[in-house]
This record gives structure tokens, sequence and C-alpha cells, in this order.
């Protein structure tokens, strides 16, 4: 028998009991979109849980420290550095070492109106800062003598000199939070630190007054798992950082080791080795590591748990299709009798059966599929509010978004693959049970 | 007992079958040892009352069953040797089945039904729809090609069933009481039918009945009794030419 045949005959064996048909079809059809549906949910509890996550810091970043009790060999130095560089998975690489003075004040504006205290001055390599991830909101990292990159909201450390104590500092949170917990109408700081020149105002080891003047070059967004810094400090490269320490506490001391490092990896899979490599060195480490993993095997637990919740149903459908196909060959006997003693090989009455239980599977799968994803829609419709400029992030997320429910194409090919399979697994039972009837059957009598 | 007969090449050989079934614990025997020979061309009568164990005859020659003993050869094929894709295989070309019951497909339409052997045999649709519309215009249903057959009469199905056990021109056509159902008329009509389809193209007719009447329509005339061949004999052909005239 040629395909386009089977595939005729099928149809219409399908179309010859609708109801019956439409029934088994809708049994497939509840199992697929409970699996579908579930398993969304499933993964838009992770996502979800990766976004808190990643708002609590940069996931592939490890932070290195040296050991509180290491007497000696394990510092924070040079050699360090090289090593962890070579280590499989490693993106970037950047110490860190943060100015130690009594008093440093960052100074602005008009005769000195301007003027910030306890500003944090950290040296880092700014070659690297980039693959590190610094996200540059302003202008660009240089490392010309007597340029900075600020943090995003150093402007807000200065206070105004003219204005009387308790009035004299611009409150970012002044203006609230809206209802998803963002600063709302915050209001403008006193200057630009980008645009305005700056001093810094160190006390030397004497006590000795000396003034560097400063321009920032860059402004990185505010990210606390790379350090405050980011949001109101100063950052600078190494070999500035160097002469500015020299010139505070002079060229004869030793140069301290780093404070820490700062490992960034290639990928989050990656994270868990390369921190068990540095800490083979003897070093301390620090990741979000600890808190992602027990997180994700929870989450995994919560998504196999609902999909084997969905599986059920569609084995449920499964044998609801067993029952169909056993009803159909039974009301079909004698047919089958017939085609057989006018010679339709066993394999076509096989296929033939095959084909019918796996057009139910495909049909259920298909409009499952359809179904469970307007669902997903709508549900992330609603927890979103009903409004159609919601529509789109319901229907495709976004960075801001966080759905409830998400469908990515794989789960609905799965799905709808995984449906056939049970149909045709289900009716392999009945196709067996066709094939073995004897062409005797066309000439018995009723 | 044997006349002359010019169809010298016999097409169905049957040695020495015997066919026993298990009813509870005995055993009946339904053919015991049958030996016949049916040459090609040759339309022949099976004749006998319900339990001489001519449909059990009929089941072993067709391939539908195996004989518990001996062997059935269609042109010169051993048929109760052949597993199922052969035996399917060797229906689709060489055998073809008219039933008492017509066993019309009831969700196919007529011409779907005549085309279906050609079907299981990989033909195009359009190719044996044409074939099968042509058969039903012979067998004078060029009316009925898109109807049911539950919107046929008994005749116009059968007539239909003759259609399809011709449609793919095989050396055999078995018909088990092909008239069974009809009445006296449409009987002579199907017969006649029968007969000038095997003629035309040199076709053997193997036809099971318990009416005597049919058997004159028949070159040879197997007699059976309680699984045995009580007589065989040609049929006169001057009795068969009153018939059909």
């Amino acid at each position: 028998m040629k395909k386009q045949d089977l595939l005729r005959m099928c149809v219409q064996n399908l179309l010859r009991r609708k109801s019956r048909t439409f029934l088994t079809v809708l049994g497939v059809l509840i199992g697929c979109c409970s699996i579908v549906i579930m398993v969304s949910l499933g993964i838009g509890m992770k996502e979800s849980q990766e976004r808190t996550l990643a708002q609590m810091g940069d996931l592939t970043i490890i932070t290195v420290n040296a050991p509180q009790n290491g007497r000696g060999k394990a510092k924070l130095d040079e050699a360090l550095i090289k090593r962890i560089k070579k280590l499989d998975g490693v993106e970037a690489v950047t110490p860190k070492q943060t100015l130690e003075v009594e008093t440093a004040q960052l100074i602005a504006g008009a005769g000195k109106r301007y003027v910030a205290d306890w500003v944090t001055i950290v040296g880092l390599d700014t070659e690297a800062m980039e693959k590190m991830g610094y996200q540059i909101i302003e202008g660009g990292i240089s490392d010309k003598s007597g340029e900075v990159i600020v943090g995003q909201f150093l402007a807000y450390s200065f206070r105004d000199t003219l204005r009387p104590e308790g009035y004299n500092m611009v409150d970012r949170w002044s203006g609230g939070w809206d209802e998803n917990g963002k600063l709302t109408n915050v209001p403008p700081p006193y200057l630009d630190p980008i645009k305005t020149p700056m001093t810094l105002e160190v006390v030397q080891e004497g006590g000795k007054k000396i003034s560097i003047p400063l321009t920032a070059s860059g402004m990185t967004k505010e990210d606390y798992s790379k350090g405050s810094e980011t949001s109101d400090g100063i950052m600078i490269s190494l070999a500035e950082f160097k002469k500015l320490n020299e010139k505070i506490q002079g060229s004869k001391k030793k140069p301290r080791p780093y404070d820490s490092v700062m490992v960034k990896v290639t990928d989050i899979n990656q994270v868990e080795r390369v921190e068990n490599d540095i800490k083979v060195m003897g070093y301390n480490t620090d990741s979000m590591e600890s808190i992602r993993k027990p997180m994700e095997k929870e989450a995994r637990q919560k998504q196999m748990m609902l999909g084997g919740l969905g599986a059920i149903s569609l084995f449920v459908a499964a044998l609801g299709i067993t029952n169909t196909m056993i009803m159909s060959i039974s009301e079909r006997t004698r047919e089958i009798g017939i085609m057989k003693s006018l010679g339709c090989y066993v394999g076509d009455i096989r296929m033939m059966f095959l084909s019918e239980a796996g057009a139910i599977g495909l049909l259920g799968g298909i409009i499952g599929c359809i179904i469970s994803f307007v669902a997903s829609v709508i549900i992330n419709l609603v927890s979103l509010g009903l409004s159609p400029d919601n529509l789109l992030p319901a229907l495709l997320g976004g960075p801001d978004v966080s759905r409830v429910s998400i469908v990515p194409p794989w789960l609905l090919l799965f799905a709808v693959v995984f449906s056939v399979f049970i149909g045709l697994g289900s009716g392999y039972y009945p196709a067996n049970k066709a094939v073995a009837i004897p062409a005797l059957e066309a000439i018995k009598s009723e | 007992m044997n006349g002359p007969d010019l169809r010298s090449r016999p097409i169905i050989e049957v040695k020495n079958i015997r066919k026993e079934y298990p009813v509870g614990d005995e055993t009946v025997v339904a053919l015991k040892r049958i030996n016949l020979t049916v040459m090609r061309g040759e339309i022949c009568c099976i004749f006998g009352t319900s339990g001489s164990g001519k449909s059990t005859l009929l089941n072993q020659l067709a391939g539908m069953e195996k004989p518990t003993r001996g062997e059935v050869r269609i042109g010169g094929v051993p048929i109760s040797r052949l597993n199922e894709n052969q035996l399917a295989s060797f229906r689709q070309k060489h055998l073809g089945f008219v039933f008492q019951s017509y066993n019309l497909l009831p969700n196919l339409t007529a011409t779907e039904n005549v085309a279906m052997p050609l079907l299981f045999r990989g033909v195009p649709r359009k190719q044996r729809e044409e074939a099968a519309r042509k058969l039903l215009t012979r067998v004078g249903l060029s009316h009925r090609l898109d109807h049911f057959p539950r919107q046929m009469s008994g005749g116009q199905q059968q007539r239909a069933g003759i259609a399809r056990a011709f449609i793919a021109r095989p050396d055999v056509v078995f018909a088990d009481e092909p008239t069974g159902n009809l009445d006296s008329k449409t009987t002579v009509e199907i017969m006649d039918m029968i007969c000038t389809f095997a003629r035309d193209y040199h076709q053997t007719i193997i036809l099971v009945t318990h009416d005597p009447e049919m058997a004159s329509y028949a070159d040879r005339i197997v007699k059976l009794i309680d699984g045995e061949i009580v007589s065989n004999q040609v049929n006169d052909k001057k009795e068969r030419k009153r018939h059909e005239s």
C-alpha cells in the first residue's frame, strides 16, 4: 500500500466514529496541556529565581581572599593572578586594592562648595573591567594620569557646604518607590561628576595635606557583587593607584599584597570547578554558587514533580487510546478479515492501526500545545495585570518582566513528539491484535 | 468419469488433504483424504449439503486455513506452506473472492471497494479507480459508482463484489454461495456475469453451493458428503447451454 493511501484510510477511519475520536483526542489534549503548563510553571519559577539571584550579584564572579590564618605563603600577588589566568574557564582576573588613608575628601564646584567625605578609592586592572562585567553607563575607561572612573551614585555623596547641616545633601530615596519596587521621582544631585573637575584631598603620613586634581572619564553601573565603589566610589588603574599610594605613604614602604582578587568565569556551569581549583591553591573563595546550587536543586525537584503530574494524565490518555483502538478493532474484525482475504499485507494492517493511534496522539499533541500556549499567555497576563499593554511582555517576556509560565519552543516540540509516541505506544498492542485476525473472519457468517 | 478435456493444464491440485478441528476434548474430522485437480479455465462446482465439508474445502483451497495433512498447489505454488506475507502477495496476484454476504467495506464507495485489491498492490489512486469505474460500468452499476454499500440492493452489492473479485485479473476466483442471499431472477444475472467474466479472461472459478440449480453452470461438479468426495464429473455441455440461453 502506498503511504498516501494509508494516510487517507487513517483519516477516513478516524472520521467514521467522530465522537469517539474526539473524546480520545480530548484525553490526549488534556494530558499534553497538563505537561506543558506544569513544566512551563517550573521553568518560570526557575527563571524568576535566577533573576532574583542575578539582582543580588553577578553569578559568574568569584572573589578570592587570603586565608585568615595564612602566615606567609598564600599571598595575593602578581604570581597568583598569573596562575588563575591560566585556569580553564577563566575569562578575566583583576586584583583589587583599597586606598588606606585617614581622611580622603573629594572636592568639587566653585569655591570648594561641594565636598564628599570618606570616598572609597579602589585600584584595579582597568583593562579587564569590561571583561569582568563592569557596565560603563557613561563615558569610557581611561588609564591616563588623573583620570578616574566613578560609581553611579557618587554624586549623591557630596554635601553643599553653603547649606545648614541636615539640609545639605540630596536624598536619592526621597521620592519613594512605585508599585514595582522601583525608585521614583529621584531628585537630581548637585553635580554631574563626569563634567565637573574634582580635587582629591588626602592627609599624608606626616600630617601634611596634599591635593590631587581628578577628572572622571566614565561611570559604572552600581553592582554590589563587584564592590560598593561601583556605587559611590572611585576606580583607578593599578599603576595610578601605586603612584597615589607612594605620594601618600612615601615610596620607601614595601608594597602591600592585594586586598582581594576577582575572577570572572566564562560560564555559570564552570564556577564550581574554578572555585575548587582556587581553593586547592590555599585561598578562600566566595561566590553566589553556594546560594545558587541548592536553589537550583530545589527548582529542579519542583520541576520534576510538576512534570510528573502532567505525565500521569498523559499516561491515562494513553489508556484511552488503547481502549478506543481495541473497540475499533473488535468492530472491524470482519473488515480486517476481508482485507486480508483480498491480499492486504500484515504489515499494512499494522501500519493502519498504528497510524490511527499515532494520529490521535499527534492531533491531541498539536491542539494541546496551542491551548496550553494560550493558557500560558493568559496566566502571565493575569499575573501582570489585565491590560493590553501587558500583552507583549506576557507573550515574550523581557529583561524586567518575570513571567509565571514560560513556554519555550523545545517544550512544545517535546510535547508533540511525546504525544505521538504515547499514541504509537498505546496503539502497539491493539495493532498486533488486529494483525492476528485471520482472513477466515471474512467468510464466517454473522 | 473423465471426459475429453481440451484445457489440459491443471491449475489447482489437491493432494491427500485432511482437516481436523478440535471440539472440546474430541477431534472432528471435517475433510478426509481429499484429492482433486481443477483445470485452468474450468468452472468447478463444489456441491454438498451443510456440514458436508464444502466450506472447509474452500478454506483449504484458498489458503484461509492450513490443512492438517496434505498439500494444496495453485499454479504449482504450495499455498498451504506459504507464510502470511507470501500468502498476501499470492492473493493479490492470483486469487479473487466473491462472498455470500458480499462483504463490501461499509465506509467505502462502490468504486473504492472495487479498487481495493489494486490498493493493496500499491496501484496509484487515479489508475485503480478508473479501472474500478470501468468494471462497475460493465456490471451495470454506472449509476452507483459513488454509492455506499448501504445505499445499494443485494444484487447491486453482489455485482460490485464480482467486479472486485475480477479487477486484478486473478487466475482463480472463489465464490462461496454467491447467490445465497439473492432472489432467483438476480441469481441468474449474477451467475451469468460470473461465467461470462471467467470465459472472457480464461479464469478458473471455484463455486461452492448447496443449490443443485447452480451446479448446472459448472464444467465440473464435485459432490461432497461427510468430508469425502463422492463424485467428480464433467458436466454435460448441452445442459449448460440450455441454461445460458
